[in-house]
């Protein structure tokens, strides 16, 4: 077998639903041990994208792989952490019991001690999940997709209910998981988190790239000028694709 | 496999409200209803061991509906899809929530066993005792079953509501509460075609000595069956959404 050197690639993918088109022919490639982030307005396909990517959801037509696999390969064999932008716990049960519940499913976890630090959880392990703040919830979710120390993390909105600190805290701990060779794909509409954080931006509009690179890239090609924020850029990019594509 | 029924057990454990419903409930049924018929025979049993059988099924497939239906909650607030982007395969998450999900008619079972030897003084040999919960425990297959399709096939809106009627027509028709002996014949033959009824019956005729009737086997066994592919089908269904 072939060995792919990218972690994920997406290959002229569709899937609608009834008559809309949410992801329309997307072609996407992602290196091994890059961060790229996942930009686009609301409806733009990037959570149909993401459920695509981790086998949730099967394309129309085009494939989709991860490490020259299936998706449903890759999530079996435990290289695969992801957390979704719905994924709620269950009541009942601590930050520690998803913490070990992930630790047990996945062939080499991370220490339960280094995960709670990352995830900036230590003194809530034995918080249960129905009491806990929505940030603190969304750090539990990044823990539980940590946990098992996988090869690729898919982050579907990650920090969007985080605080401040949090945040910051949030972003080290995706910075020193990605400096060890790992592979992060992340979606947000902070758009400042994209410049920070990402080597390569990708930005969706209806169902489709409008544009992929670095900020610096993705400003020049809309025209704006390089001290300028991504969102005027962005804007830009994501109005002049919906009107062209119509309806 | 062992991690996740581990991580169910004590979820079901820290959760009193299962303890509730599943135990205060049927006890306290017991108390009241087996005083009217202390002196009658029903299903060939005293009274008061047949419906202290027919009251610890009631709180059973009253525990093991509401667990397999608390699927549509699970599955509404994101956490199936969050299991099914791990390694844990899908047919062991439902393998696993139907065990635990039958594991809460053993509570109820025991509790009103309980009650009715302090009660009535029912007395049982040991083993018999043994027996009457093993059954009461693998009766409850088919309610297991079909709570996991009403969780698995109906948003928590309509799952709830549903998950009381089926539990109230069940029990009440089932001759759970009311003995069947004492329903006009079309009401009870309509009992004797439910799974309600033919799992007390297990109950009944294994404290009374008898095995099991063939026609109590086959009506359990068509509601297992068709109890399986709906949750197949719901399970299926609801995997095909994003």
């Amino acid at each position: 077998m072939v060995m792919d050197d990218m972690a994920l690639r997406l290959t002229a993918t569709s899937r609608s639903f009834g008559a809309v088109r949410a992801v329309d022919g997307l072609d996407l490639a992602v290196e091994r041990g890059s961060v790229v982030a996942v930009l686009g307005p609301n409806g733009a396909g990037k959570t149909t994208a993401i459920a695509m990517m981790l086998g949730l959801l099967p394309p129309d037509s085009g494939t989709v792989t991860l490490f020259g696999g299936t998706p449903a390969e890759a999530v079996r064999a435990g290289r695969v952490g992801a957390m979704l932008q719905d994924g709620a716990f269950v009541p009942g049960a601590t930050v520690r019991d998803v913490i070990e519940l992930a630790r047990a499913l996945y062939p080499h976890p991370m220490d339960t001690g280094a995960i709670l630090t990352a995830a900036g959880l230590t003194g809530l392990a034995g918080r249960r999940l129905d009491r806990l703040s929505a940030g603190e919830a969304q750090r539990a979710r990044f823990a539980f997709a940590l946990a098992g120390d996988p090869e690729l993390l898919v982050l579907d909105e990650p920090a969007a209910a985080m605080d401040v600190a949090a945040r910051q805290a949030f972003w080290t701990a995706v910075r020193s998981y990605a400096a060890h060779g790992r592979t992060v794909l992340f979606s947000t509409h902070q758009l400042h988190e994209a410049d920070d954080h990402a080597d390569r931006i990708v930005v969706l509009a209806a169902g489709r790239v409008v544009a992929d690179g670095t900020s610096a890239q993705i400003r020049a090609k809309a025209g704006v000028p390089d001290g300028a924020s991504l969102d005027a850029a962005f804007l830009a990019l994501t109005s002049s694709s919906a009107s062209g594509t119509g309806q | 496999m062992r991690a996740y029924l581990g991580f169910e057990l004590r979820r079901l454990a820290r959760d009193p409200r299962l303890l509730f419903f599943s135990v205060i409930g049927p006890v306290a049924t017991y108390v009241i209803f087996s005083g009217w018929s202390a002196g009658d025979r029903l299903e060939g049993l005293a009274a008061p061991v047949a419906v202290m059988i027919g009251v610890a099924g009631y709180g059973a497939v009253a525990g093991v509906l509401m667990v397999g239906s608390a699927v549509s909650q699970e599955r509404a607030a994101g956490w199936l899809r969050q299991l099914r982007v791990t390694p844990l395969p899908a047919w062991r998450v439902v393998t696993v929530k139907a065990f635990v999900g039958s594991l809460t008619a053993i509570p109820p079972a025991i509790a009103v066993g309980a009650v009715a030897a302090i009660q009535h003084q029912v007395a049982l040999p040991a083993g018999r005792w043994l027996i009457l919960l093993a059954l009461l425990w693998a009766g409850t297959a088919p309610f297991a079953l079909l709570g996991l399709a009403i969780g698995y096939g109906l948003s928590p809106r309509l799952a709830v509501p549903v998950n009381l009627l089926v539990f109230l027509v069940m029990s009440v028709l089932g001759g759970l509460l009311a003995p069947a002996d004492y329903f006009p014949p079309g009401l009870r033959a309509l009992a004797h075609a439910l799974p309600t009824y033919r799992y007390a019956e297990l109950g009944w005729r294994s404290a009374a000595g008898h095995l099991p009737t063939g026609a109590g086997l086959a009506v359990l066994t068509a509601w297992t069956v068709v109890a399986a592919l709906l949750a197949a089908w719901a399970y299926r269904r609801s995997t095909a959404r994003p």
